[in-house]
């Protein structure tokens, strides 16, 4: 059975992205994961106590997003399973893959310019590296 | 005894006035600064009490602890990365500054250039008290805010130094500039090495005493021993306050706990906002309208000179400090709000209250002070709120208001159901009234609901924002029900403190979280 796995955190294209991976999965009748990956470096040196918070309530934020991508998987008739990650984005996104042998990404990144049909560097280099190295089909949704 | 409970009556006075017109300020969105100094000048009118300022009680009273706040509050990371223009418009602007005004003061009045120099220095310093709480109020870029007052933060302390120097070379008749460089740079130089030494130590003892009432403690004696340390050694106090505040609130806080950070922030925001209203009343009340009005024509060149220095300063370094950078330090409208949002305050009137009565044409400078200080509050700091607007600086996105529309009318809407259901527990509504207004309740909530749901679909970044803005308030009520738990003796201080420094922490993370998000720092380019 396919495994379609739906990476997203709550940014501007985070529901056109879960629609399109509920859709999706509906058509494909595939299985569906959404996948959240919170990186707590973003903050620099913390005091342990408030490293620790930090983490927890990303993590915290993530599993509600999940919850609420899940519920309205749910409403449209598509069970869904969640999971919450913690550690650098590409490379924990990358490492799920590989172990859940998914085959299909779907992914949400906004432009670089409105107008223009080129995302960010990074999400360039990380669609093509998962297309290539893991044979995986990735959608992006801008 | 009897001239103490004077002197307390009339402190006890000037708080109770500054927190009524805090209030009113407050209701009619008045700049709160401005509004002091009006009702300073009113009292002063009406004379129903009379008060000497004397410039030992701003300068030693009432700056350290407004600078330290400050320098306390500002994020060292924020300013590494403005440095280059704080730095140019604090150290190069104050001395070009201070030899513009003076020159074009002195062609405009007749007065001798070494005098026109000490008021081109004392009124080199700026004082954004009001900008800066329109910024905070109004939410302009962070790095422009950061800017604004670092700038001021560190040209205080280089006007101080030049207009000592100024002041000497007015006295004596004669300057040498070699040894006016060299004294320039060791008071400057000094008065950082004390903020360095005992900034450190301060900030060392912090990270080492998790104490909450020993740390703000500690604050407090660096504020006013720092200063105090290095006016005896003849070097600046006030750049010894600006590094000495920078350290501890940097270096200090770094393994500080949560509960002893929120103590401090609001210990040194009370004693700014003390400090801050006592000096914008004293403004007011020492404003002699009469001799203003004899002096009306130097004030008017002052004025004009003090804007033409501040637009050859902001716009001319600035120009001249992005040379050879692909983009600019500061963008042209930032630009324009560091030349209109440049205000002087206390420290230009301290200055010029501690001019000697031995220096010819004291008064006339005294009275160019006052009058640029409230051309300034007055005409610029009313207008600034305008200018940012028209500028596009506090400009929201139209779905953000229109989220903030419905959720304020979703509130209102709740209110009104929870005050229907209570009127008709009371007997006061029939059922088939409270039945009638409750389904006409309902379905207006069901309508805001489906809105925000659509609004929630095509910007979902504004749900995420709200999940952490729930969170926050989950957070306190949790707080909240400790100190209640606390209070009925079920349980001990120890676990209060124990739950209470963790929910702290929770709350500490989510602002790291919300300001990563407002500023995209963790954005990885994926949604």
């Amino acid at each position: 059975m396919e495994l379609i796995v739906c990476a997203t955190r709550g940014g501007e294209a985070s529901r056109r992205t879960q629609e399109r991976a509920i859709a999706l999965a509906k058509d494909r009748n595939a299985e569906l994961v959404f996948l959240c990956v919170v990186d707590p470096d973003f903050a620099g040196p913390q005091s342990e106590a408030v490293a620790a918070a930090l983490e927890d309530e990303l993590k915290r934020l993530g599993r509600s997003l999940l919850n609420i991508a899940r519920a309205r998987a749910r409403e449209q008739g598509v069970s869904a399973g969640i999971i919450c990650l913690s550690g650098p984005v590409w490379e924990e996104i990358e490492a799920y893959l590989r172990r859940a042998k998914a085959t299909t990404l779907v992914i949400g990144a906004p432009r670089v310019e409105p107008t223009s049909q080129a995302f960010g560097e990074d999400v360039q280099r990380f669609i093509e590296h998962v297309r290539q190295n893991l044979g995986i089909e990735v959608v992006v949704v801008p | 005894m009897e001239s103490f409970l004077v002197a307390q009556s009339l402190f006890l006075l000037l708080i109770a006035i500054a927190t009524l017109v805090a209030i009113v300020a407050g209701r009619l969105r008045l700049p709160y600064t401005v509004s002091l100094v009006l009702v300073g000048l009113v009292i002063a009118i009406l004379q129903p009490f009379a008060i000497e300022v004397t410039p030992e009680l701003i300068l030693f009273i009432f700056v350290p602890p407004l600078i330290f706040e400050a320098a306390f509050h500002l994020d060292f990371r924020l300013l590494r990365s403005s440095i280059t223009p704080v730095l140019t418009l604090a150290v190069p602007g104050v001395l070009l500054s201070t030899l513009l005004i003076g020159g074009l003061v002195s062609l405009g009045t007749g007065l001798p250039l070494t005098t026109t120099a000490v008021f081109g220095a004392l009124i080199a310093a700026t004082d954004p008290v009001a900008v800066v709480a329109l910024f905070r109020a109004l939410g302009v870029p962070h790095r422009l805010a950061v800017v604004v007052e670092g700038e001021s933060l560190f040209n205080d302390g280089t006007a101080i130094v030049v207009f000592q120097i100024a002041l000497a070379a007015a006295m004596s008749g004669f300057f040498d500039p070699l040894a006016g460089l060299v004294d320039f740079l060791r008071v400057a130089l000094g008065g950082v090495a004390v903020g360095l030494i005992l900034g450190w130590m301060v900030a060392q003892l912090i990270a080492r005493i998790d104490d909450r009432l020993i740390v703000s403690t500690l604050t407090t004696l660096l504020a006013y021993g720092a200063y105090l340390t290095a006016e005896r050694m003849h070097v600046s106090g006030v750049l010894a306050v600006v590094v000495a505040g920078l350290l501890s609130g940097n270096l200090g806080l770094a393994n500080t706990s949560p509960t002893s950070k929120v103590m401090l922030f609001n210990l040194w925001e009370y004693l700014a906002f003390l400090a801050n209203s006592l000096v914008f009343l004293l403004i007011g009340l020492n404003v002699d309208l009469q001799h203003l009005w004899l002096n009306i024509q130097p004030i008017a060149i002052a004025v004009v000179a003090v804007l033409i220095g501040r637009a050859v300063v902001v716009y001319g370094l600035a120009w001249i400090a992005h040379l050879g950078r692909e983009r600019p330090h500061l963008p042209l409208v930032w630009r324009h709000v560091l030349f209109w949002g440049g205000l002087r305050g206390a420290i230009s009137l301290a200055l010029a209250l501690s001019l000697p009565v031995t220096l010819a044409q004291r008064e006339t400078l005294e009275s160019m002070a006052f009058g640029v200080v409230l051309f300034t509050l007055l005409a610029q700091g009313t207008t600034i709120r305008f200018l940012l607007r028209r500028w596009g600086l506090i400009e929201r996105p139209p779905y953000r208001v229109a989220q903030e529309r419905r959720l304020g009318r979703l509130f209102a809407t709740r209110a009104g159901l929870r005050q229907l259901e209570q009127l008709h527990d009371e007997g006061l509504l029939t059922d088939e009234m409270w039945f009638g207004l409750r389904e006409e309740y309902q379905q207006v909530r069901h309508r805001l609901a489906q809105d925000l749901n659509r609004l929630f679909y095509e910007h979902a970044s504004l749900e995420r924002e709200m999940l952490i803005q729930a969170r926050r308030e989950a957070l306190r009520a949790e707080r909240g029900a400790l100190s209640d738990a606390l209070r009925r003796g079920m349980i001990s201080e120890e676990v209060f403190e124990e739950l209470k420094a963790d929910i702290d922490s929770r709350l500490e993370a989510l602002n790291l979280i919300q300001a990563a998000l407002q500023g995209r720092w963790m954005e990885t380019g994926a949604d």
